[in-house]
């Protein structure tokens, strides 16, 4: 995993987090998804479709109780693709 | 944030959504007349949202069996399956359950909800891996995360995401249990499972249908939406419930695998919760007879549901896709949905009201379950008082 792959993730997370944020705002990596950009359980269910269809991955639930800021789901979908 | 204040949040959500005097999620039952009649808030009423598809709730043999065995086994357990919860019934039920079904194995919970609870999280675990349908019920999800198993989650009815997710797990598909639902509770649409069965055979993976919705529904002989599919030998487990079709309360699922026998040693909510009353046991196999030697029940339960939704659907409604005994009407806001439930009640009808996460994909439902105990006056009815209250929900919001 490279500092690259993180920033080619993060861009493209940033523009699926800015579709979906029930409050829209600036993005960075320690932007809380719930605190900061209002998204309950509900919409993050509903932006993970598009996220399996970007990246070409399956999401586990699992890994929604550690999903708290952008960086911990940036780094969680660089996993997810380093195992595929 | 203190330990409180997350119902300080939901009690600020209650207050914003529901008008004084009005909540539809604590709804008493004043007195109950038939499965198809009640007393609610002084008001007579058609029950039009109780999941009674086939009404035995009131059925006469179901009462006496049920009557007959309080009288001589006294009114519960008082205990779990595994120690003093164990009567000759919740033997002779699993028995009845399993030949029913013509499976070998078959194990009797005490609601639907543990069932899913039980038997999922037993069969899978930490390195397993669970693919389960978006809309699948909520003791389902609970179940997946108590197994410690993968949980990766595929579009609501979607065979072709099935397919994608199926595929991206590569080897570890083999060892994948698929969890969908026969009937899905809250839009009544059917899983197309000849096309998920072919899926599950030829990645070699489990499958776990929860019928409980379709079991007494559909299929020649009433057992659910795998023996209409003509799926039955593909599909390792089946789970139901005993409050739906059956009447009554409590769960089961039945199995030719028999290691599901092996379930009641370890299954948590089999050992740590009380067993079903056995007037309870008794009503339900009773009701079980009924279901095999009373298909009548079932065509009229389809006559009653075709009545209804192309009655709903004549109006203009926007409906659940597929005809079912649940029918799932959609309104645009959470507010005309309120509005339109507590008109219906006010004017003569109970149905279910149902906001989102409940309702998929972020709909406000009216719930509507028929009943093969509804009369087509009954029906006719319900549909002339939706046609009342149209005008009032589809009229703009005012500023």
């Amino acid at each position: 995993m490279t500092n690259s792959q993180y920033e080619t993730i993060f861009q493209k997370v940033v523009v699926l987090l800015q579709e979906y944020a029930p409050q829209p705002g600036p993005i960075q990596d320690e932007t809380e998804l719930i605190n900061d950009l209002g998204f309950d359980s509900l919409r993050v269910m509903e932006m993970l479709n598009d996220v399996e269809d970007v990246f070409d991955i399956s999401y586990p639930l699992n890994s929604l109780s550690d999903l708290r800021t952008v960086k911990d789901f940036v780094t969680q979908i660089q996993v997810i693709i380093g195992d595929r | 944030m203190g330990l409180l204040d997350k119902l300080n949040t939901i009690a600020e959500t209650r207050k914003t959504l529901l008008p004084p005097g009005v909540d539809p999620f604590n709804v008493v039952i004043d007195e109950i007349y038939s499965s198809t009649e009640a007393s609610i808030g002084g008001r007579r009423v058609i029950l039009a949202g109780t999941n009674n598809y086939l009404g035995l709730t009131f059925d006469r043999q179901c009462i006496d069996a049920a009557r007959e065995t309080l009288l001589i086994e006294g009114t519960g357990t008082t205990g779990s399956r595994m120690a003093n919860g164990t009567f000759a019934g919740h033997r002779e039920l699993e028995r009845e359950l399993a030949q029913f079904y013509g499976c070998s194995n078959a194990i009797v919970f005490s609601t639907g909800f543990v069932s899913n609870l039980g038997v999922i999280s037993t069969l899978a675990g930490p390195g397993d891996v669970i693919v389960l349908d978006a809309d699948s019920h909520a003791s389902i999800y609970d179940a997946c995360r108590m197994s410690g198993a993968e949980m990766i989650r595929f579009r609501h009815n979607n065979v072709a995401d099935l397919d994608k997710k199926m595929q991206r797990l590569g080897s570890r598909a083999a060892n994948t249990l698929i969890i969908v639902e026969g009937i899905y509770s809250m839009l009544g649409d059917c899983a197309p499972l000849a096309d998920i069965a072919a899926l599950k055979r030829r990645y070699g993976a489990w499958l776990l249908v929860d019928e409980a919705h379709s079991m007494g529904v559909l299929g020649e002989r009433g057992r659910g939406m795998a023996e209409a599919a003509g799926v039955e030998r593909d599909v390792d487990f089946i789970v139901g419930t005993f409050s739906k079709s059956l009447g009554a309360i409590g769960g089961y699922c039945v199995s030719n695998h028999p290691e599901l026998d092996l379930v009641r040693y370890v299954s948590r909510s089999y050992v740590f919760t009380a067993s079903p009353s056995p007037s309870t046991i008794a009503s339900v196999r009773q009701a079980l007879r009924v279901i095999q030697s009373r298909p009548e029940l079932r065509t009229r339960l389809w006559e009653n549901a075709t009545r209804m939704y192309q009655g709903l659907e004549k109006l203009g409604y926007e409906l659940g896709p597929d005809l079912s005994p649940v029918v799932a009407v959609r309104v645009p806001t959470r507010e005309k949905t309120l509005f339109a439930w507590k008109e219906l009640l006010d004017r003569g009808v109970y149905v279910n009201l149902v906001f989102p996460p409940a309702a998929p994909a972020g709909m406000s439902l009216l719930r509507c379950s028929i009943s093969a105990a509804h009369t087509s006056e009954q029906v006719d009815r319900i549909l002339q008082i939706f046609a009342e209250i149209q005008p009032l929900i589809t009229a703009p919001e005012q500023a």
